[in-house]
């Protein structure tokens, strides 16, 4: 019942002009305990990091000895992971992968997510079950099967092969995200476009999508990175460098022998393919933020 | 109960039968693409392995196979195995997840203030969440190496204990490693929900609590979190059912040794190493059921949004 | 048999396929407007997962006899071969795979070889084999198979019986890695390079261990003298007890296929390396090693002694401890004598390969004396022929040599079964627990006859 006092309140502000006050909540004065916290929590996701860039810049030895900084640090690690034509291969199918995927994934799952918020519909509580069921269910036990089929139907090895899958198994976390997000966009506002006489689907797209933005975008973040690591279906479905995502192409990474664990060139590939991941961060984060309060004003 | 009380809030102006008619077909329309998919990529493989775990499949001559109907389901029900995994498994989730939503909205609640080196702040907390889990794993592996690792060493120097532990060695420390690999991954992810969730509770709340004379802790106690319970349990839905499968961490960190071997990697073990298709479907499907009831209980009684739209019948 | 076999026909179909399937993929969104059409394809697809399902024949059928029915491999057919082979295994790391496809190619001048990377670790490679075979494909003629894998395969009857090839090469093949062939009294692969463990130990700090006994003591004397080997939960412990247990004596299986592991020498064993770890000859960090972690704890240069594989020479080389270790092969028991444990690949000729005569060619060319030189000389792996290990420029590029041939000669293989993942799962996890002090050795003893008893007992 507390999400009711929640459109109610969150309801308000589209009634009124917005105040400027926003912004100043909180920049006024972060209280010094505060910035205590965020130097631990920066801390904490920044040391593991840290120690992978560490482990980046050595190499031989060096790799043994456990320093917390590298005494001859060395970009050679880098250089060879940007020499390798398989690896720089595996970038271009990891972006399209992603990219495709998020895309197909967002337009799919907001569709869904919006009848399953707002439209009458019939079964809502059984179609979400089955919905979570898709992804409860363990991932080697799925993968043997899709090989055997992608196999017969011509769909092992390729792009698209592993597009679908992933596809399939992003929506649910998408479904799901979605649906709360637009469930928790005030009725007040749809119900002004439809006096104008808008149909429910015109309002999904002028009314609802602009307001979910933040939820879009959230959605965006967790689909793109939860596909671009997904390990086990990539290296499952394919057998070629001209299909494996980057996730598979650093496993192939190898020292000398099938024993060596090339630790410098992994932590190296590991470091770079975060750099895709900054960037989409970067751009969808002004989204999450600014995302909500504009599409409030508009309305 | 709720929802005839709510009925002119909820859906679109009712128009006639017509138009009722028409906004259900719209309904289906959108939700079709979705699981029709869903339909045809996961149905079938799921559908598949119930089947597997109904039979036998020889290790010793191809394609030789007999019906046992529910046998597996005994044996892996029956096995000391399965419940050390079902308990290590719960307990890895239930450190995890309950660790996780704490940070997450702790670190939603600092990613939502203004202050400069915002931006800075949200890509920093986000970078642990884009690295590959099995990279991550090999990175807290050798965190913790004895001699060698960040942690041991911080330790030693720092006359703290731990330093001359075998982390991945020993029962306890083992665990403590998977916990702390798993958060500094995922809690990002948890943290990203609820920010978005955040985004919707508008200052004036906040502003009519002050004006009330509520402190900044009644605040969040009495608005913040209430407002934030649809994405905290929605974060708390997908991490729970990710961490009750857990697979990557303690099959590189530890081969669940220790006390860490998890469900599913009983299920793999069954299934890959030793080729028993039929008791590693079963137990792929035992860790499915367990992952569905959880989900549903958390949806049935920690509410939010998602109960609610499970509750609509219209 | 056809011997002109159309190239890789999978390949072929996939290459327009697959752009177009990328172009669709790309546009994506334009998929949503045609829905009737989108309709019309998901019913499409759906048929043909279906019948994908039943084609790839997983539900059972009629039982093929396994290992009894199988296909033999014709040592003649070699020379008259044509066409095209496809060799499939794991990441080519030391470049071997890729560098004898290549080589094979140029020299057969008929047959042209080429290699394909199925799996990035050794677990992965062999679900992808297993994958393969069971779906009865045709993508691969030869897969190469770690030596442990040899009779589940054989039993199977995924591979073509090797007898005669083998009997024909014999002369030029180590005895030992000819056995890790063997499954029911029939020889399934050819050995292709072989591997055994060695011990590293340092001139300046310790002696070269001539038992198990001396290293241990040795060990223990100082801080710096420890010894480290692969201790984690997994295949590698499997390996390093059984080094141990063959050399005191002990065996899991005897040769009629009966569980003997419960003896007294598994118990001295066990006892053995549990009193080893609570007294300081091994670093109680072993229980997390396999055989990357090892190494580099040795080269951090806080330890005597290193068991692992030959591989390890060369990197150490490269680090400051070079010059100052030494290599031997696997020291004796007290009272007993040396043994150790086989590694290595093999050559198995899928039965489902359409090119056998393709295949039996490439055979041929990877164990001949001359190529088993390169083996060693360019990729440092261990020959599986003899006179390569005398080679002077064999001996230039691995001066270790005698002391692997000695320890490749003493080996023997694992447990052979078709179950043999079972029965080393029941090693490795109850020797663990007697390591990390969670079980005592008379417990763990019996056990593990227990759980390899039900192992052997697999339906």
């Amino acid at each position: 019942m507390s999400t009711l006092t929640a459109e109610r309140t969150t309801a308000a502000p589209a009634d009124r002009p917005r105040a400027p006050k926003r912004r100043l909540r909180g920049e006024a004065k972060l209280h010094p305990l505060v910035w205590v916290f965020v130097l631990a929590v920066m801390g904490f996701s920044l040391i593991p990091f840290y120690w992978l860039v560490n482990t980046s810049l050595k190499k031989g030895a060096s790799l043994s000895q456990g320093e917390l900084f590298p005494s001859q640090p060395t970009f050679e690690n880098y250089l060879v992971v940007f020499q390798n034509a398989e690896f720089l291969l595996a970038l271009r199918n990891s972006v399209i992968i992603a990219v495709v995927t998020t895309t197909v994934a967002l337009v799919f799952a907001s569709f869904a997510a919006y009848a399953l918020a707002r439209l009458k519909m019939r079964r809502k509580a059984m179609i979400l079950t089955l919905i979570l069921s898709v992804t409860t269910f363990p991932a080697i036990a799925i993968a043997a099967p899709l090989f055997s089929i992608w196999r017969e139907i011509g769909l092992y090895d390729m792009l698209l092969g592993l597009i679908i899958p992933k596809l399939t198994f992003a929506l649910p976390l998408a479904i799901y995200t979605l649906t709360s997000f637009f469930k928790e966009i005030p009725r007040e506002l749809e119900e002004s476009a439809y006096m104008d006489g808008a149909t429910p689907f015109t309002t999904f797209r002028k009314v609802i999508l602009p307001l979910a933005v933040p939820g879009l975008a959230t959605t965006a973040i967790l689909v793109f990175i939860s596909v671009w690591n997904e390990f086990l279906l990539a290296v499952t479905l394919t057998t070629s460098p001209e299909a494996r995502p980057v996730p598979v192409a650093i496993a192939f990474f190898s020292g000398t022998s099938e024993f060596d664990q090339p630790l410098g060139t992994i932590s190296a590939a590991s470091v770079i393919i975060t750099v895709p991941l900054v960037i989409l961060v970067l751009v969808c984060q002004k989204r999450i933020v600014s995302g909500m309060t504009a599409g409030a004003v508009k309305g | 109960m709720a929802t005839k009380t709510l009925a002119p809030r909820r859906g679109p102006v009712r128009g006639g039968n017509g138009r009722d008619q028409a906004e259900r077909r719209l309904a289906v329309r959108m939700t079709a693409p979705s699981l029709v998919l869903m339909a045809l990529v996961a149905a079938v493989p799921i559908g598949y392995a119930a089947w597997l775990s109904l039979n036998q499949y020889s290790v010793r001559t191809a394609g030789l196979s007999r019906f046992v109907g529910l046998e597996n389901y005994v044996t892996a029900l029956s096995s000391p195995e399965w419940w050390a995994s079902f308990g290590q498994t719960f307990l890895f989730a239930g450190l995890s997840v309950s660790l996780e939503l704490v940070l997450g909205t702790a670190m939603a609640l600092l990613l939502n203030l203004a202050f400069r080196g915002r931006a800075l702040l949200r890509t920093v907390v986000l970078l642990p969440y884009a690295i590959v889990t099995v990279v991550s794993a090999i990175t807290w592996q050798t965190m913790f190496q004895p001699n060698m690792g960040l942690v041991t060493n911080v330790l030693s120097a720092l006359g703290l204990p731990g330093g001359d532990v075998v982390w991945l060695g020993e029962h306890g420390y083992a665990m403590t490693v998977i916990v702390l690999a798993d958060v500094w991954k995922t809690t990002p992810f948890a943290a990203l929900i609820i920010l978005a969730g955040l985004q919707v509770i508008s200052a004036e709340t906040y502003e009519a609590a002050e004006l009330d004379g509520a402190s900044k802790w009644q605040a969040f106690v009495h608005i913040t979190l209430p407002l934030l319970r649809p994405a905290i349990v929605l974060a708390a839905i997908f991490r729970t059912m990710d961490a009750l499968r857990v697979f990557d961490l303690p099959f590189v960190l530890t081969r669940g040794a220790n006390g860490t071997e998890s469900m599913s990697m009983l299920a793999y073990t069954q299934l890959r190493e030793n080729r028993l298709v039929g008791e590693g479907s079963a137990l792929s499907l035992l860790t499915f059921l367990t992952v569905m009831v959880v989900s549903v209980v958390y949806i049935r009684f920690a509410g939010g949004n998602i109960r609610e739209v499970a509750k609509e019948e219209q | 048999m056809d011997l002109i076999r159309p190239a890789s026909p999978l390949q072929e179909d996939n290459a327009p396929s697959k752009a177009a399937a990328q172009r669709t993929a790309l546009s994506g969104g334009a998929a949503l407007s045609g829905r009737a059409a989108r309709r019309r394809r998901a019913i499409a697809v759906a048929a043909v997962m279906a019948a994908g399902l039943v084609m790839s024949g997983c539900g059972g059928g009629a039982a093929t006899q396994g290992a009894e029915k199988a296909a033999a491999a014709d040592p003649a057919s070699g020379d008259a071969a044509t066409g095209s082979i496809n060799v499939c295994g794991g990441k080519d790391a030391s470049g071997i795979y890729k560098g004898t496809a290549e080589a094979f190619t140029k020299e057969n001048g008929k047959v042209t070889a080429k290699y394909t990377e199925i799996g990035a670790t050794t677990d992965e490679a062999r679900t992808q084999a297993v994958q393969r075979l069971e779906g009865k494909s045709t993508e691969c003629d030869i897969f190469v198979t770690d030596v442990i894998w040899t009779s589940e395969f054989a039993s199977q009857g995924w591979l073509l019986d090797q007898t005669k090839l083998v009997e024909a090469n014999r002369d030029r093949l180590i005895p030992s890695t000819v056995e890790t062939t063997e499954y029911d009294d029939k020889y399934w692969a050819s050995p292709f390079f072989t591997n055994a463990g060695l011990v590293y130990y340092q001139k300046d700090k310790v002696a070269k261990p001539e038992t198990w006994q001396q290293l241990y003591a040795e060990a223990a004397k100082a801080p710096g003298n420890g010894y480290v080997y692969q201790g984690k939960q997994y295949e590698g412990l499997t390996v390093n007890f059984l080094e141990m247990l063959y050399s005191a004596g002990g065996e899991v299986l005897n040769d009629k296929g009966e569980v003997t592991i419960d003896s007294p020498q598994t118990r001295e064993v066990l006892d053995f390396m549990s009193n080893g770890l609570r007294d300081g000859s091994a670093d109680r960090a072993v229980l997390t090693y396999n055989e990357d972690p090892a190494r580099l704890a040795y080269e951090s240069g806080n330890f005597g002694y290193q068991r692992n594989w030959p591989h390890v020479y060369r990197l150490l080389n490269a680090t400051p401890l070079a010059g100052s270790f030494g290599v031997a092969p696997l020291p004796a028991w007290e009272g007993g004598k040396a043994s150790g444990v086989l590694g290595g690949w093999n050559l198995a000729i899928s039965a489902h390969s359409t090119n056998q005569a393709g295949a039996v060619a490439f055979i041929d060319f990877a164990t001949t004396p001359e190529w088993q030189k390169h083996v060693a000389m360019d990729y440092s792996q261990a020959p599986v022929n003899e006179a390569a290990y005398s080679d002077a420029a064999v001996l230039q590029k691995m001066p270790f040599a005698k002391e692997l041939l000695a320890s490749v000669k003493g080996a023997k293989p694992r447990p052979i079964s078709p179950v043999y993942p079972q029965i080393s799962q029941a090693i490795y996890k109850n020797v663990y627990a007697v390591l990390s002090g969670t079980a005592s050795t008379e417990d763990a003893v019996k056990k593990m006859a227990e759980e390899i008893t039900a192992a052997k007992a697999s339906f």
